[in-house]
């Protein structure tokens, strides 16, 4: 490999810990070499794991961004613009140096599926970037299945000890494709379907709706936004007409548009446009306003579902 | 938004919701909108964008009490605009609150764009 491709190549490994000792050894480990390159670098984690880097590292945590990712990276498909290529585009000079953990043992069923495929996209938006990113896994506490996804979604292992292995299993296409579930629709979904002449109407029933769900203030602005744009794109792109529903389901509002297009970007949404222009920023709104965005694409169309706490 | 769904490229959007853009009486320089601003309504206001800042000369005004809604793409084209201009700024006066969440989230600190509420 030339000097020049080690230097661009994007580094992705993932980190298998099993004790809080071996997380923090590992994390400040990767952190100190950083600072030795004068590196650029921000930490995403959850809370308690903040605080053991944190601790870990001293003084030497001067300088880095901390960033609690059970609220950054709540809703794991805006990770990718705002988290991680908001501070990498911040600093385009040079390798930035990222930890990154946005699976922990509380997220759900619901949520898993597009955190897989967050992991899967991350090899994509940074392909050919001076980036690393470190992403720990806590092996005791998350499902097998979960470890074996981050093998599928990592070319590089790293173990609590801090043996480096390449993965055999990489191939982080054939996660995406495994978490494109189709989502059944809900049996009890207020639903409107539109045309182009209804977008304005459709906007209004997805405000009375969510008022009726309980959702009220700020985010109720952010539900006619987002419904907004997706609803647009099903006039503008997925065949000029679609359906949306709304329901309420486990403490949040679900609000869900079906349209006949089909999604051939992986990345769409998750690509920050330059500051002049002027679109492309439409689905990266969806994701920035919601908890969590699940979406489903096939020839058949494409279903998009945001989520948002009541 | 972008053209994630391809369904044999975009089709042309009817229209039935208006917007109606008139210059500010008296002697201030801008505009007064009406109406909702998306893309039934898109022609229309980058049009007066446009307009506007062909005419910007220190500060220009974008009045907008009675406009009910604004979409990504049409504050978009406000901060464009206002990217762009050569020098001085725009005052948005009485926003739908659209306009100062979507700002915030993709032009946070932007200066040639001043929100009267």
């Amino acid at each position: 490999m030339s000097t020049v491709t080690t230097r661009e190549a994007f580094v992705h490994p993932a980190l298998f810990y099993r004790t809080e000792q071996e997380y923090t050894r590992q994390t400040v480990a990767f952190l100190r070499e950083g600072l030795t390159n004068g590196e650029p670098m921000a930490v995403a984690v959850p809370g308690p794991n903040l605080e053991l880097i944190k601790a870990g590292l001293g003084s030497d945590a001067e300088g880095i961004l901390f960033l609690d990712m059970t609220e950054a990276g709540r809703n794991p498909g805006r990770i990718i613009p705002k988290v991680l290529r908001g501070f990498a585009d911040a600093h385009p000079k040079g390798r930035v140096r990222i930890i990154g953990e946005p699976i922990w043992a509380g997220r759900s069923a619901v949520e898993y599926p597009a955190c897989a495929q967050h992991e899967a996209l991350i090899n994509a938006a940074f392909e050919g970037r001076a980036v690393t990113i470190l992403c720990p896994y806590d092996e005791e506490r998350l499902d097998p299945q979960v470890i074996a996804d981050a093998k599928v979604t990592h070319p590089t292992l790293i173990s609590g000890e801090g043996r480096e292995s390449v993965s055999d299993a990489y191939d982080w296409q054939a996660v995406v494709s495994r978490y494109n579930q189709v989502l059944a629709p809900a049996p009890d979904a207020a639903a409107f379907s539109y045309g182009g002449e209804d977008l304005p109407a459709v906007r209004q029933f997805a405000l009375a709706q969510a008022k009726l769900l309980g959702m009220a203030g700020e985010r109720l602005m952010d539900v006619e936004l987002a419904v907004a744009e997706l609803t647009t794109n099903s006039v503008v792109h997925g065949g000029g007409r679609g359906t949306l529903a709304l329901w309420a389901e486990q403490g949040q509002l679900v609000c869900e548009v079906r349209d006949a297009g089909r999604l051939t970007d992986p990345l769409a949404g998750r690509r920050p446009p330059e500051r002049g222009q002027l679109g492309g920023r439409g689905l990266m709104l969806v994701h920035y306003v919601s908890d969590l965005v699940r979406v489903h694409t096939s020839d058949d169309g494409t279903t998009v579902r945001f989520y948002l706490s009541l | 938004m972008d053209a994630p769904h391809m369904v044999g490229g975009p089709a042309p959007v009817p229209g039935r919701a208006a917007l109606e853009v008139s210059p500010l009486p008296g002697g201030r320089s801008g505009i007064r909108a009406r109406g909702e601003i998306s893309a039934l309504t898109r022609p229309s206001w980058e049009q007066a964008l446009s307009e506007l800042a062909r005419r910007h000369a220190g500060v220009s005004y974008v009045e907008l009490s009675d406009v009910a809604f604004v979409d990504v793409a049409g504050v978009s084209a406000l901060a464009v605009t206002a990217m762009n201009l050569p020098d001085g700024r725009v005052v948005v006066e009485n926003p739908p609150p659209q306009l100062p969440r979507v700002l915030e989230m993709f032009w946070p600190g932007l200066d040639r764009i001043e929100v009267a509420l």
